[in-house]
Formats: structure tokens, C-alpha cells, sequence
């Protein structure tokens, strides 16, 4: 039994999509380090700890 | 505060998940809403489903993970640990969870892949029983278990504990046989929560729309609503329904009572129940029909 061809042209236009959607989140992080000049990578880690 | 609710997810992560499934589990069947549907096949299929990942896939995974990463990259070991906190929360958020959409959604759409998943489907019945039901091969490539491995490693331990400890609740919420999203689409002033949390995240009524044994009501879905913390996915790539209804219905239509260890180990172990597409012979999708063009309904 093989997939249909509609099905599979929606898988790819979806994951072309998703790839988008993988490299939204880390894209606005670097965004907000550009616009605020944070640079976190030279400081001290953070994310193993919330700020207390 | 902070520090409570770090405990808190800490022990969700550890003891308190199961805890809590249990005692729903508890609670549904105190109301008798696994009706007549649990027999002794069905439990020990689900209890089998319930424990081995817990003590035996997962350990293995972690365990595999922190022995070979140091040796495959050990100058990479905490290399994003800088990432703050709220920005690596969503980071893993979307990763972990649009990952797991398509191995879900690829189970379905690619007919080869349906039995891996058939045994998450095959349960007549909604519930903390069923929630954990899923074939052993499913359960190893778990698509997300490596991913939030590798990210851990690569210093977003923290992050993921939450994120892990939230997707936890809203999965588990979503497979109960609980209505509990009810009354945010009747009571008048939680309508536009309900309006907001039904495309956010999976609640009851999509899920459970999911694991409908028809879609001929125009309430079950089992060919969408893929989305397991977030729904937001199947707005975005068009395989939702929103009908804040409950299918009448659950499991699948050609359901053979398959025996629990087929169920659990196919295709180590085959079914012996003639035309079972777990049989050796069997077909791969038992039900197989033309697909049909999905649509996202809006809610009344």
C-alpha cells in the first residue's frame, strides 16, 4: 500500500514549513540580544538556574 | 515561589506523574467510565504499556546518552547553557513538541508506519489506562526522547525539566475520559479562555476526536488533530477539527481483540487472529479508504 500523492506533496510543503518554525524561537532570541546588546554568551550560564 | 515550583517539577518529572495518573485512573474507574470495555486483555496490555518505558526504555535511553555523548562530542557538553532561561523554554517547547507532531502524524499518513501506532488506537475506551498504551517499537524511537537527550547534554537540562513536566500534564489532561474542558464551552464568561486554550493546547474534545472509531458523525477526526501539548500545529498545517463535541466512539472499527503481547511487541510477535493486520499475513491498514480533505471548524 503506498502513500498518496496528495499526502506526500502535503508532508514536504509541511516540513519546508516546519523548518521555518524549528528556527523561529532560537531567530528571535538572537534578534533580542541585537536589539538590547546582551551578549549572555560571555557572561556566566543562565539557563541552568532561574533568577532567584 | 520560584524554588517551590522548581520542587514541583522536579518531583512531577520523577514520582509525581505517575502518582497522578494513577489516581485519576483511579477516579475514572470508581465512576465506570472505562464502561464495560476493560477486560483483561486490555489491562494487561496497558499495564505492560505503563511500566516498561518507565523502568526499562527511558533508563536505557539516559543511560545511553550519557555514555556516549562525552565520547562523540566532548567539547560540546554545555556549549548553550548561556541560553536564558524563557528563550530556551521555547526553544525546546516547539522542538520537542512539533517533533513529536510529525512522528505522530507520519504513523498515520504513511501506511507502513500505522502499526506501530495502531496499539495507542486500538483501546475502546479514553483514560490514564490507555494513556501510556503504545507498541514497544513506537516507544524506542520516540522521535522527542533523543532530541530532549541531546539538548540536555548540550546544557538546557533545566528548561526542559519544565517543559517536559508541562507537556506531561497537558497530554495526560487530554487523554482523560474526564470532560474537564467542558465548561469552557458552556459556561458563558470561560468561553473566550476555552476559545484561546482549544487552539493553544490538546484538551479532551480534539483528543479525544482523535481516537474516534468513526469520523461519519462529523465529531471523531482520527485522520487529524495530531497535536499532542500543542494543537497550534494542526491549525497551522491544516489537520485539525475543533467541534467541542465527544466522539461517541472510540478505537478503531476493525479492532480484533489482538492478544496484548502482539500488541505490545508486533512485529517481534504476531497476532493470531485471522485478517488482524497485526497476523502475519494481515493487511497494513485494515480500514484503508480514499483520504479525505481535512478542515478547521471554529467552535460555536
Amino acid at each position: 500500500m503506498k502513500t498518496p500523492v496528495v499526502t506526500q506533496k502535503r508532508i514536504l510543503r509541511d516540513v519546508i514549513i516546519s523548518i521555518f518554525i524549528y528556527a523561529l524561537p532560537v531567530v528571535l532570541m538572537l534578534l533580542s540580544f541585537k536589539i538590547s546588546g546582551q551578549r549572555p554568551w560571555k557572561d556566566k550560564p543562565n539557563s541552568t538556574t532561574i533568577q532567584k | 515561589m520560584l524554588v517551590h515550583i522548581e520542587t514541583i517539577f522536579r518531583n512531577l518529572n520523577g514520582w509525581g506523574l505517575p502518582v497522578i495518573m494513577l489516581l485519576i485512573g483511579v477516579i475514572e474507574f470508581a465512576y465506570g467510565l472505562y464502561e464495560n470495555h476493560w477486560t483483561k486483555n486490555e489491562k494487561v496490555l496497558d499495564i505492560v504499556c505503563f511500566v516498561v518505558p518507565r523502568i526499562v526504555v527511558r533508563p536505557f535511553v539516559a543511560y545511553v546518552g550519557l555514555l556516549l555523548f562525552p565520547r562523540l562530542l566532548p567539547e560540546a557538553k554545555n556549549i548553550f547553557a548561556w541560553v536564558p532561561f524563557w528563550w530556551g523554554f521555547a526553544i525546546i517547547a516547539v522542538a520537542d513538541d512539533l517533533t513529536q507532531y510529525w512522528y505522530h502524524r507520519l504513523h498515520h499518513q504513511l501506511p507502513w508506519l500505522w502499526r506501530f501506532h495502531r496499539t495507542h488506537h486500538s483501546a475502546p475506551y479514553m483514560g490514564m489506562a490507555m494513556a501510556s498504551r503504545q507498541n514497544i517499537i513506537y516507544t524506542i524511537f520516540f522521535s522527542q526522547i533523543y532530541l530532549t537527550t541531546t539538548l540536555v547534554y548540550l546544557g538546557l537540562g533545566y528548561p526542559v525539566l519544565f517543559v517536559t513536566g508541562v507537556k506531561a500534564l497537558i497530554t495526560t489532561g487530554a487523554h482523560s475520559s474526564i470532560k474537564w474542558d467542558k465548561p469552557f464551552y458552556t459556561i458563558k464568561w470561560l468561553k473566550p479562555i476555552g476559545w484561546v486554550m482549544e487552539r493553544l493546547i490538546s484538551t479532551p474534545a480534539t483528543h479525544h476526536a482523535h481516537h474516534a472509531d468513526t469520523s461519519d458523525d462529523g465529531v471523531g477526526y482520527y485522520k487529524g488533530n495530531f497535536g499532542n501539548m500543542f494543537f497550534i500545529w494542526d491549525l497551522i498545517f491544516g489537520t485539525g477539527i475543533i467541534t467541542r463535541q465527544y466522539p461517541s466512539g472510540y478505537g478503531i472499527k476493525h479492532y480484533k481483540q489482538e492478544e496484548w503481547y502482539a500488541q505490545f511487541l508486533w512485529p517481534i510477535f504476531k497476532s493470531k487472529k485471522e485478517g488482524s493486520e497485526l497476523s502475519a499475513n494481515g493487511p497494513m491498514v485494515g480500514d484503508a479508504l480514499p483520504e479525505k480533505v481535512p478542515a478547521v471548524v471554529a467552535g460555536s
